[in-house]
């Protein structure tokens, strides 16, 4: 009894706050374009545009849908090369694209079907992403025109990655990292990893490269040593097959891809505020951060270059 | 720098030559100067705000914060009146034919007596020319409404018209638009940077080792500086110099204690008091050893200490000291994580006062104060930590003269040295330890010379007409890093110790003048101009230990402002009801904010000016005040119509926007009725326009994850705050009969005194906003997401009891 009195006398002093919906005006809303375009080596541009919704929009699938903008004109230039995107619907895809618009949207294939969502990409591979070239995305829609540019950096690789169990579940634990930070330059790192191995029914168990918890790092604190870090398993959230207490951890037998992807300064800090934006949602203690874009012209969004180098870790005692 | 000095000598020069014109009329008409120290006769501490009345020549005066007063009369038989609220009346026959000093104790034990009879400060808000000024008296304080049974000035304080909380139970308060940073908080004298405890729920000041709390918040005196706000002065009890004394109160979280006593007999006394909060024991019982948050505690403490001796007729000292810690742990063993968070005040302050003469007073004060906030982390084999804090180290010399009734003239000078830490960051994983930079530390000097008159030009004129210089220097050593942008290394310039980096100086006028209208109503307008040479930069939402204070740079200007404020007062019944109505207009520049999107990580191996942006503020109001001072039934409605804005280049577009802490209408109704000897009920209700806050207005899609996207700066308003809180404190007998051993029935003073203090705080229940965000759920794809507004509440309805005893 007198254990139950204090607990509900904590209970009264410590978690007396409650949290309720609520519905009050908030101003400011107008409607901007989102700019959502990457580009990495070996690969074409890629940009998706979309609008803004207010906070109090319907937030149902068809609400998503038609927040895709089509019928802009969307050109990259690598300063020799200057190409105009093509615009690639869902209505009309080429065969064999299905895959990537899915993955693109996170659309299921089967629901593509009957709906119009359009990217804009190349098959000239004249512009198709170079380390060590700058890329200008210009995008003109309604009358307004945006413009931005990225760089493709030198990719810097992991040493090595390893493995280390949880001293309570031996068979789990999290991935860890050696990374030797080139001295001489300024270094943005992006990392996120998938599970490559197969599951019960034989497919991949991550079909998707997800970031890890905190994903964007600069060498501003680490520049030019050589230092370990450990990284989560960001698909092992939402899979069912992962036990609850053990999520984040990769198993004994789990093959796993790093990508760890070298960014300019805009793109870092476009990435970096997302992910404490993110990270921060519904902390009474951070600032409002809107992230900074590197778009001019008043879209929100990004135009980033990633240029990624890849590991894999097999994770065995 | 010269020229300014002269200036100063030449304004003192001439103010003598002015005083001395007076005096020979004085002297030709033979005046007296009687003086000395006013003294309570049942504890022995000297009374501030006494009234010296001489009620055939309707002269007086006050006295002041060591109990000391001045008055001059003609030659002759006088009758003087010592008056003080809640005890008796001491008159005094003088025959005056010189200069002469009266030390005097009023009222005696056994005879408190009911303060309807005597009102020291009866009619002074329309006879002073004080204006926006608020004096609390403690012992009332104590029959108010308590949150969790603590009695707080501060939260009393945020009642009154023109004073706001930051938040919900925060100790946080904004006086007249201007920020949390800008009031002056003196606790004898010395600089309190951080008046909380518990993230901001409770108040550094232990209300048993109070003597009395000032509010200024408008008119400022030049002998006060250093911020543009307001003044909050508290005075320590100086404990009793007769008999030995124990004191406290049990409460459910906190409990606290207090003993006082004499030293010599009077002579000298001390008080010693100390509290500590127990929610840590009862956490240790709640949380089980198996749970993952085993370990995990917090707890405050403080202790308040202060000694005084006389050494003579004409000298008298003090140390006053302050010592207090919270300390938050929070564990999580499943993760291997500790967050660890200490913070605290130490201060410290040694007077001495002095009597050259009957006409000349005079107080030495040298102070330290020390504030730290540490944060430190660890998970498996990486540790962070993080510190802040200030450290001041200053000296002051003040001189009261009081020439001839017509005049109170005080002068003196002030130097602080400042050493700010404003973040000094580690952070090491197993052997590695990662290169944050030095610690950054920042010294800074602080002086200031002031004088003030305040005159009696004719019976309806009265001018309290004042000066203040100051001076800053900013000095080495410090390293100033010069951004670029991110992909280029920083460059940086190194400043050796004693280098002087930035110079700033300025000239504080400050007027207030009361013309009375009659006996019962008089007007008032005052103007003052102030420079603050500290800020508080905030990065969240609500106040928290985590704002870090931060000096004047090279790079940060010193806040700047100035108020003119009107106001008209009225007495009814006898002074029975105080009523006022006061409009102000306040104009700041030099405001700081942090740049849209600054993190604090971004302090380390940088300045944290460069994340910093700056601006202007302006605040106009109308304050209502009606307060009914004695009687049964006390207390006071305020009502405030206000709107504060700011703005800033880099925010909002350089648009004028809200202040966080802009309310439109401010209510609030307090009370307290004595039904009888043993039974005080009291109730506070507070009605306030909701605060603002920076909430997203859209949101987009980049990459499948949702991002917000904010609308402009504080452009939400938050649902209205309202609030009852009630009380109740029943009081033990204080005699008992006992047989006498001639078997006579006789009255007694009981040895245990004690009272039980009942309260509730919101009464109704009401789920006031603490903070609101925008929280997001489901997959976009599947169709199932969900955009919501959330609201989060604090304190539902919350009842407490102490028990308060004295022995």
């Amino acid at each position: 009894m007198k254990k139950y009195l204090s607990f509900l006398l904590l209970m009264s002093l410590l978690a007396t706050s409650c949290t309720k919906e609520v519905k009050i005006d908030i101003p400011g809303y107008e409607e901007k374009l989102v700019i959502d375009g990457q580009i990495e080596p070996g690969s074409p541009p890629f940009v998706i545009l979309s609008t803004t919704k207010n906070i109090y929009d319907p937030t149902d699938l068809q609400a998503y849908i038609n927040s895709f903008v089509s019928g802009a004109k969307i050109t990259v230039s690598n300063g020799v090369n200057t190409v105009v995107l093509d615009e690639i619907c869902s209505d009309n895809l080429p065969p064999g694209s299905e895959a990537l618009i899915s993955e693109l949207f996170g659309i299921p294939t089967e629901n593509l079907v009957g709906i119009k969502i359009c990217a804009y990409t190349t098959f000239d591979t004249s512009i198709w992403g170079e380390i060590g070239k700058t890329y200008t995305l210009k995008v003109e829609h309604e009358g307004a025109e945006y413009t931005s540019s990225t760089t493709l950096k030198t990719p810097v690789g992991f040493d090595k990655t390893f493995w280390k169990p949880e001293a309570n579940f031996p068979n789990y634990g999290l991935g860890w990292a050696r990374l030797s930070d080139p001295g001489s330059d300024y270094n943005a790192y992006f990392m996120q990893a998938k599970r490559i191995n197969l599951d019960a029914d034989g497919n991949q168990r991550d079909p998707l490269f997800k970031t890890i918890f905190n994903p964007a790092f600069n060498d501003e604190f680490v520049n030019g040593t050589t230092f370990e870090f450990a990284f989560d398993s960001p698909s092992s959230y939402e899979d069912d097959n992962v036990p609850s207490n053990v999520k984040g951890y990769y198993k004994i037998g789990d093959t796993v891809v790093t990508r760890l992807s070298q960014l300019d300064p805009q793109a870092y800090e476009f990435l970096e505020k997302k992910y404490v934006q993110i990270n921060s949602a519904g902390n009474p203690f951070a600032v409002p951060t809107n992230i900074p874009s590197n778009i001019k012209g008043g879209a929100l969004g990004a135009w980033i270059g990633y240029s990624p180098a890849y590991d894999t870790l097999i994770v065995k005692p | 720098m010269f020229k300014n000095l002269l200036l100063i000598f030449s304004v003192f020069t001439a103010s003598f030559t002015f005083c001395q014109n007076q005096d020979t009329s004085v002297i030709s008409n033979e005046k007296f100067s009687i003086s000395g120290y006013v003294n309570s006769g049942i504890t022995g501490e000297a009374l501030i705000g006494a009234k010296i009345y001489v009620a055939a020549l309707k002269v007086g005066t006050i006295s002041n914060n060591y109990g000391f007063y001045s008055l001059q009369l003609p030659k002759g038989k006088h009758s003087i009146e010592y008056r003080f609220t809640g005890l008796e009346t001491t008159i005094r026959e003088v025959n005056l034919i010189e200069d002469i000093q009266i030390d005097i104790e009023i009222g005696s034990k056994m005879q408190q007596i009911d303060e309807v009879q005597v009102n020291a400060k009866k009619g002074q808000n329309v006879e002073s020319t004080k204006m926006g000024q608020i004096e609390l008296e403690v012992e009332k304080i104590k029959t108010l409404p308590a949150f969790m049974g603590e009695v707080d000035i501060i939260k009393i304080i945020q009642l009154l018209p023109g004073v706001i909380s930051a938040s919900e139970g925060g100790q946080g308060f904004y006086v007249r638009g201007g920020g949390p940073d800008q009031n002056l908080v003196l606790l004898d004298e010395a600089v309190v940077y951080n008046a909380a405890h518990l993230f901001g729920f409770f108040s550094v000041f232990n209300v048993d080792a109070i003597k009395s709390v000032n509010l200024i918040k408008g008119g400022m005196p030049a002998q006060f500086g250093g911020r543009m706000s307001s003044v909050l002065e508290v005075q320590m009890n100086e404990g009793n110099n007769k008999e030995f004394k124990v004191k406290g109160g049990l409460g459910l979280i906190s409990s606290r204690v207090t003993l006082e006593g004499p030293i010599v007999k009077n002579k000298g006394s001390f008080i010693a008091s100390a509290r500590r909060t127990y929610i840590d024991a009862i956490m240790k019982y709640a949380i089980p050893k198996t749970s993952a948050f085993y370990g995990s505690s917090y707890y405050f403490y403080d202790f308040n200490f202060k000694a005084n001796y006389r050494l003579g007729p004409k000298d008298k000292v003090f140390l006053s000291g302050y010592y207090g810690k919270d300390k938050f742990i929070y564990g999580n063993k499943e993760d291997d994580f500790t967050v660890r968070m200490p913070w605290g005040n130490g201060i410290a302050a040694a007077r001495w006062n002095h009597l050259f003469s009957s006409k000349l007073f005079m107080n030495v004060t040298s102070t330290f104060t020390d504030y730290l906030f540490a944060f430190n982390s660890t998970q498996d084999e990486f540790t962070f930590e993080l510190a802040s804090g200030v450290r001041d180290m200053g000296g002051k010399v003040d001189f009261s003269f009081f020439p001839n009734t017509r005049h109170k003239m005080k002068w003196g000078a002030e130097y602080i040295y400042h050493t700010f830490t404003p973040t000094s960051v580690s952070a090491k994983q197993a052997d590695v330890t990662f290169d944050t930079g030095l610690a950054q530390k920042l010294y800074s000097h602080e002086t200031a010379f002031y004088f003030q008159d305040e005159f009696d030009v004719n019976e309806k004129l009265r001018i309290n007409a004042g000066l203040r210089y100051s001076m800053y220097h900013f000095v080495g050593p410090f390293t100033r890093y010069i951004k670029t942008d991110l992909s280029n290394p920083d460059s940086t310039i190194t400043y050796n110790k004693g280098d002087v980096i930035q110079f700033y100086d300025g000239w504080e006028p400050r007027l207030s003048v009361r013309w009375l209208l009659n006996k019962t109503s008089s007007i008032k307008a005052g103007y003052s101009y102030n420079y603050q040479y500290v800020h508080l930069t905030s990065l969240s939402a609500v106040s928290l230990p985590t704002d870090i204070w931060f000096p004047t740079t090279d790079i940060a200007k010193p806040q700047e402002g100035y108020q003119v404020s009107a106001g008209y007062f009225k007495n009814f019944k006898d002074d029975k009801w105080e009523t006022s109505v006061e409009v102000y207009y306040k104009g700041l520049k030099n405001l700081i904010e942090y740049k849209d999107g600054a993190l604090p990580s971004d302090n380390v191996n940088d300045n944290t000016d460069n994340l910093l942006t700056f601006g202007t503020g302006r605040s106009l109001g109308i304050e209502f005040f009606i307060k009914r001072t004695y009687g049964k039934l006390t207390g006071w409605i305020g009502y405030t119509l206000a709107k504060t804005e700011r703005k800033f280049q880099e925010i909002n577009d350089g648009n004028y926007f809200p202040a966080k802490y802009d309310r439109r209408h401010d209510l609030s109704l307090v009370g307290s009725y004595k039904l009888s000897d043993r039974w005080t009920f009291g109730a506070a209700f507070i009605y306030a326009t909701g605060s603002t806050l920076t909430l997203p207005s859209s949101y987009y899609i980049q990459n499948q994850d949702v991002l917000l996207n904010f609308g402009s700066r504080n452009s939400t308003r938050m649902a209205p705050y309202h609030r009852l809180d009630i009380s109740a404190t029943w009081y033990g007998k204080t005699t008992k009969t006992k047989t006498n051993p001639e078997g006579e029935e006789i009255v007694v003073k009981k040895k245990l005194i004690s009272n039980w203090s009942f309260s509730v705080y919101n009464v109704y229940n009401r789920r006031n906003p603490f903070f609101m965000f925008v929280d997001n759920d489901g997959d976009l794809a599947a169709g199932d997401f969900k955009v919501t507004v959330k609201q989060v509440s604090l304190f539902p309805i919350l009842p407490s009891v102490t028990w308060n005893f004295e022995f």
